[in-house]
């Protein structure tokens, strides 16, 4: 008998799922409990995450298949395909057959969709490392963003790194996370933010610059706005200073 | 005693807020940068922007307690209205210049509007863009004020204080200033992570026609100069691993399509001799925008020729990545590049003997030959066909775009192209169809 297993949307507690399937009953598939739609046909089972267990089936992905293996499912785990727990589920039953030779197909059903959802949130972290803008308010350095996929993660060590004389936050505002680093050390927390915090007194100057400096930097006689929106999409305009205040200008 | 203790203890006090105030001057500098920062900023980046360059890659820096890091794949910070990637703040030190160059927009008998940075200037706009992660670096260049050393003695400064005083790790690309003394491009050289001389024109007699005094062993020289102390930094680093890094990102250049009279041919193989000769990480085409009138230049109304740009681009990877040389993309026969198909298939097409290949047997150097494959599935197919034969259902989802390649490969023994793969058939098959037009009422 196939069970659906029922995870708290941990990375932990989908390892944890992965390793009852195998331990225990077979999964059907694993859902997030939160969003699951019970059924008549298929039992179900809530999984508590357990950090032991879960440690278990990531050095076994990391033995028997391969770390590359492991990134892309981290990465998979991190999108925001609705599916992502069976794609992933249904990738390690194949790579845990095949060994590291799982690395090598490409166009295999299984794998083809691990593939792209990976590239996409690699892709999507890669862009936001460029299209993340600070405000300095004078006590640290803010920045908000709204990608599709939860990249958060991705993008701080190199924030720490970059910007390890700083205090700064970096907020997810569309899953009220974010990245709070204080000089070099971070840690990822629920944040919401209410009030506006009021910038530094030079905030505004530089943004003007900025802004300024954006709209002379174009070349007028290769203008071409249908390749600009293919690099920096509509959605992501409104948190872009430069596009901003373009507009008014 | 306690007292002269405590006396100490207010005394280093006063030096540590006196040391936080250097290092963070921006409220003080407001006053000052403020009188006209914006329009000097909208001046020399005015001036600027028609060099193409904005890579920020080639070299990994981790920071060591200053700001800044750089990655090697680069980042692209945002896009202007042209759609072409803002990476580095790329601005002029001075558009004061003592030449006279045709094309130039900063040339010395311009009627525009002149200003200049002062080095201090450069750098603190640099640090406040960079914290706010608007740029990932510098991309310095500039007219020539009064002699070339002394415009280059000024880059040099820029990035003394960038480095030495902020601690800065991030991205500097910088122009050298043809005819600036060696020790000082050697100086700047092991500040800098990228360097740059533009050549602007593939030919001696076109640079004579348009840059009377500028000449092409006068920008060679710094160029080589550099590609040595490269080599020899290398070897160096080899045997002493601390020995500083002498310009880690390599160096680069760029020459202006459509000023001049110059064929593709003559432009791809400066190219690759370029590469050959000199180990550059990237030559760059810039379609020339005219800003100028003059008798040896296009008229004002010219659009910029931004396909054979694209072409140009397009020969470009193909010398870099795909192995090819300069007599297969362009020769004697056909000096410029079909404007209808890519140069990979244009080749191709002349060279229809070689086709059909095999895919499950074609060697990488021969996959990368077909149009429509390239460097990533080329080597997802190497990998893939190792643990069994790839189907032609599967190439798709490998990343070949079939609708060039499938004239040109064999898959599993069956050719899939639909009409015999002959040139002049192959030819007509892939000629693009001119899009319909909504034709309108009024």
């Amino acid at each position: 008998m196939k069970m659906d297993y029922l995870y708290d949307g941990s990375f932990d507690g989908l390892l944890t799922s992965i390793y009852y399937s195998y331990y225990e009953q077979r999964a059907q598939g694993i859902y997030p409990e939160v969003s699951y739609q019970f059924n008549m046909f298929t039992p179900s089972t809530v999984i508590q995450s357990d950090p032991v267990l879960a440690a278990r089936v990531y050095d076994a992905i990391d033995r028997k298949i391969s770390v590359y293996s492991l990134m892309q499912i981290y990465y998979v785990y991190l999108s925001n395909n609705s599916a992502k727990e069976n794609l992933i589920l249904k990738y390690l039953q194949l790579g845990f057959q095949l060994g590291p030779k799982i690395d090598s197909i490409h166009s295999h059903p299984e794998v083809l969709p691990i593939r792209q959802t990976a590239k996409k949130v690699s892709f999507e972290a890669e862009r936001f490392l460029g299209l993340l803008r600070f405000t300095d308010t004078r006590n640290y350095l803010y920045a908000v963003l709204e990608p599709d996929h939860n990249i958060l993660i991705l993008l701080a060590d190199h924030f720490a790194d970059r910007l390890a004389g700083e205090r700064f936050i970096i907020h997810d505002k569309k899953r009220s996370l974010a990245i709070i680093c204080n000089k070099k050390d971070w840690y990822l927390s629920d944040f919401s933010k209410e009030a506006a915090i009021p910038d530094s007194e030079t905030e505004q100057f530089y943004q003007e610059l900025w802004a300024k400096y954006f709209t002379g930097i174009s070349i007028e006689n290769r203008k071409n706005k249908k390749l600009q929106s293919h690099f920096v999409p509509q959605r992501y305009r409104h948190n872009l200073v430069e596009f901003r205040k373009s507009e008014l200008l | 005693m306690w007292d002269s203790h405590a006396k100490k203890k207010g005394a280093t006090r006063l030096y540590r807020t006196y040391v936080c105030f250097i290092h963070y001057p921006v409220l003080e500098l407001i006053g000052v940068m403020s009188m006209g920062t914006l329009e000097k900023l909208a001046v020399l980046a005015d001036g600027a922007k028609y060099d193409v360059s904005c890579a920020s890659s080639g070299v990994n820096k981790h920071n060591r307690d200053g700001i800044g890091n750089s990655k090697s794949f680069g980042i692209c910070h945002t896009w202007s209205a042209d759609g072409r990637c803002v990476s580095l703040l790329k601005i002029l030190l001075t558009n004061y210049c003592i030449y006279n160059c045709n094309y130039c927009v900063n040339r010395n008998q311009n009627d525009i509007p002149r200003a200049s940075f002062t080095p201090r200037e450069v750098a603190d706009l640099t640090i406040q863009f960079y914290r706010r992660n608007y740029i990932e670096g510098l991309f310095l260049s500039s007219g020539i004020e009064r002699s070339p050393n002394h415009t280059m003695e000024r880059i040099y400064q820029v990035l003394d204080i960038l480095r030495h005083e902020y601690h800065f790790y991030g991205y500097i690309h910088v122009k050298v200033i043809p005819g600036a003394d060696p020790a000082l491009v050697n100086k700047t050289g092991l500040l800098a992570d990228r360097m740059s001389i533009n050549i602007e024109q593939p030919t001696e007699q076109s640079l004579k026609l348009l840059a009377p005094q500028k000449t092409l062993p006068v920008l060679f020289a710094p160029m080589n100069q550099i590609h040595h102390q490269m080599t020899q930094n290398a070897s160096e680093r080899k045997i002493f691993r601390h020995v500083q890094k002498f310009v880690p990102a390599g160096q680069s250049t760029q020459m202006i399509v459509g000023a001049s009279k110059d064929s593709d041919l003559s432009i791809i193989k400066a190219t690759e001799t370029l590469y050959n000769r000199f180990q550059l990480k990237r030559v760059y085409y810039s379609a020339y925008v005219p800003v100028n009138e003059g008798p040896n230049l296009p008229a004002l109304s010219t659009s910029p020729p931004l396909l054979r740009e694209h072409r140009l681009y397009q020969a470009d990877w193909l010398l870099r990545f795909y192995s090819f040389k300069a007599d297969e993309i362009v020769n004697e026969q056909s000096p410029f590049l079909d404007t209808d198909f890519d140069p990979k298939i244009s080749w191709a097409l002349r060279n229809m003997q070689l086709f059909p290949l095999e895919i499950n047997q074609a060697s990488y150097e021969e996959l990368l030959r077909i149009p429509g494959v390239g460097v990533t599935s080329a080597q997802r197919i190497i990998r893939q066909r190792r643990l069994g034969n790839i189907s032609y259902n599967h190439l798709k989802k490998m990343g070949v775009v079939l609708k060039r390649a499938k004239y040109f490969i064999t898959c599993q023994g069956c050719y899939y192209g639909g009409i015999p793969a002959e040139s002049a058939l192959v030819r007509q098959a892939l000629t693009p169809v001119a899009k319909p037009v909504q034709l309108c009422l009024f």
